[in-house]
């Protein structure tokens, strides 16, 4: 068993997640925080922030599909009680991100109709990939998959999402911070229990690293069309904040400010942060990143 | 232990280290009894002090009790990586030991 493991105990996750940095939240989020008015009345920036969700609730959904499946593919019983906490987490997300939808105006009835209009067919891919080889219990590349592309994907999405939503949606952000606490988690048990595992099973890298090329592609072009289809709600919300409507605010993300630029200058940020964390994650486990490119 | 410096390895350096007072940082992703030991990194423009290190693997900066030297073991609790502080280009960073 991987001796990182050995300071691990549901006990220690319920202390800090739990009992930590979630008490007194509701669905994420302080108890009296709001979606902004200026955005649920723009019926532009409200369908903008209801295709982002969508995408954070799919990601979720594939998230807990993948931890939940790995559980009996785990090798030790300490990588099982991690992942049934993974899945736990993951079900959380699934529920806060769901219902932001309904925050935003969705009907609880329309719920699966929404995510079918406005799913990205590349996030499906992407998923499709990754849970393919939790199906086939491949233990080592679910949890490259889940843990170091998809978690590391979310981690700066997440952080993005933060960036851009600090001062002018506290609830969201708020929500956001949880979830990338969350990840720390995910990303520390994806590097360290395959850090172990590859060298001792170096034969299964030439197939890990097939399948991190092929997730990189999907989540590029994923990146891609969300970018291009969030540019005119970009413009509005810079109109927003230009017109007064919205105060000034600053998204500093990288150290490129976010509100100041265009939607591809943010999408070249977003796509050239996750993939210099993927190159640097994998070699530090002995992988080596393949550019789908 | 409570400090996340596991052994000081570090160093032939003779000098003593320093000691620092640890205040809470707002820091609440782990157990209440262990938080003044991480903080958020605050992106690019934060600089980090001699007794801190940033883990590469969640970027969250870990504290420690006295100033940390080359060669120091530590643990970062919020994602479970033992690392090790080395120096590269004249900084302390932290490695991962898998």
């Amino acid at each position: 068993m991987a001796d990182f493991l050995s300071n691990y105990s549901i006990q220690r996750w319920l202390e800090s997640c739990p009992q930590g940095y979630l008490e007194d939240t509701v669905y994420g989020h302080r108890p009296d925080d709001h979606e902004p008015e200026s955005m649920l009345d723009n019926d532009l920036l409200r369908e903008s922030e209801i295709r982002s969700t969508v995408q954070l609730v799919a990601g979720e959904r594939c998230a807990l599909a993948a931890s939940s499946g790995l559980i009996n593919s785990a090798p030790d019983q300490a990588s099982k009680a991690f992942l049934a906490t993974q899945t736990l987490d993951e079900g959380r997300h699934v529920e806060i991100f769901t219902q932001r939808l309904y925050d935003l105006g969705v009907k609880p009835q329309d719920l699966e109709a929404t995510i079918t209009t406005y799913l990205n067919p590349h996030l499906a891919k992407f998923a499709e990939v990754l849970l393919e080889k939790v199906d086939k219990k491949d233990f080592v590349a679910g949890v490259v998959g889940q843990n170091i592309v998809l978690e590391g994907m979310a981690f700066s999405v997440f952080e993005m999402l933060q960036a851009t939503h600090t001062e002018t949606n506290p609830k969201f952000a708020h929500t956001l911070s949880g979830t990338i606490a969350d990840e720390r988690r995910h990303v520390g048990f994806g590097e360290n229990r395959i850090g172990e595992l590859i060298r001792r099973y170096p034969e299964r890298k030439a197939d890990v690293e097939r399948m991190q090329r092929d997730m990189s592609k999907h989540m590029l072009a994923t990146f891609h069309v969300a970018f291009s289809g969030s540019a005119a709600a970009n413009e509005e919300a810079k109109r927003q904040m230009e017109s007064g409507a919205r105060p000034k605010t600053k998204a500093v993300y990288q150290g490129v400010d976010l509100s100041a630029v265009s939607t591809e200058e943010m999408e070249k940020v977003l796509a050239s942060t996750v993939l210099g964390e993927f190159k640097t994650r994998l070699a530090r486990i002995g992988l080596e990143y393949q550019s789908p490119l | 232990m409570n400090d996340p410096l596991e052994s000081q390895r570090g160093g032939t350096e003779k000098r003593p280290r320093q000691v620092f007072e640890l205040d809470e940082t707002g820091f609440n992703e782990v157990p209440p009894r262990y938080r003044r030991f991480y903080r958020r990194w605050k992106g690019t423009a934060d600089s980090l002090a001699p007794n801190e290190v940033k883990c590469p693997v969640c970027k969250v900066v870990i504290r420690s009790r006295v100033e940390l030297r080359a060669g120091d073991r530590v643990y970062c609790m919020p994602c479970m990586s033992r690392l090790e502080v080395i120096e590269e280009n004249g900084e302390l960073v932290a490695k991962v030991l898998y």
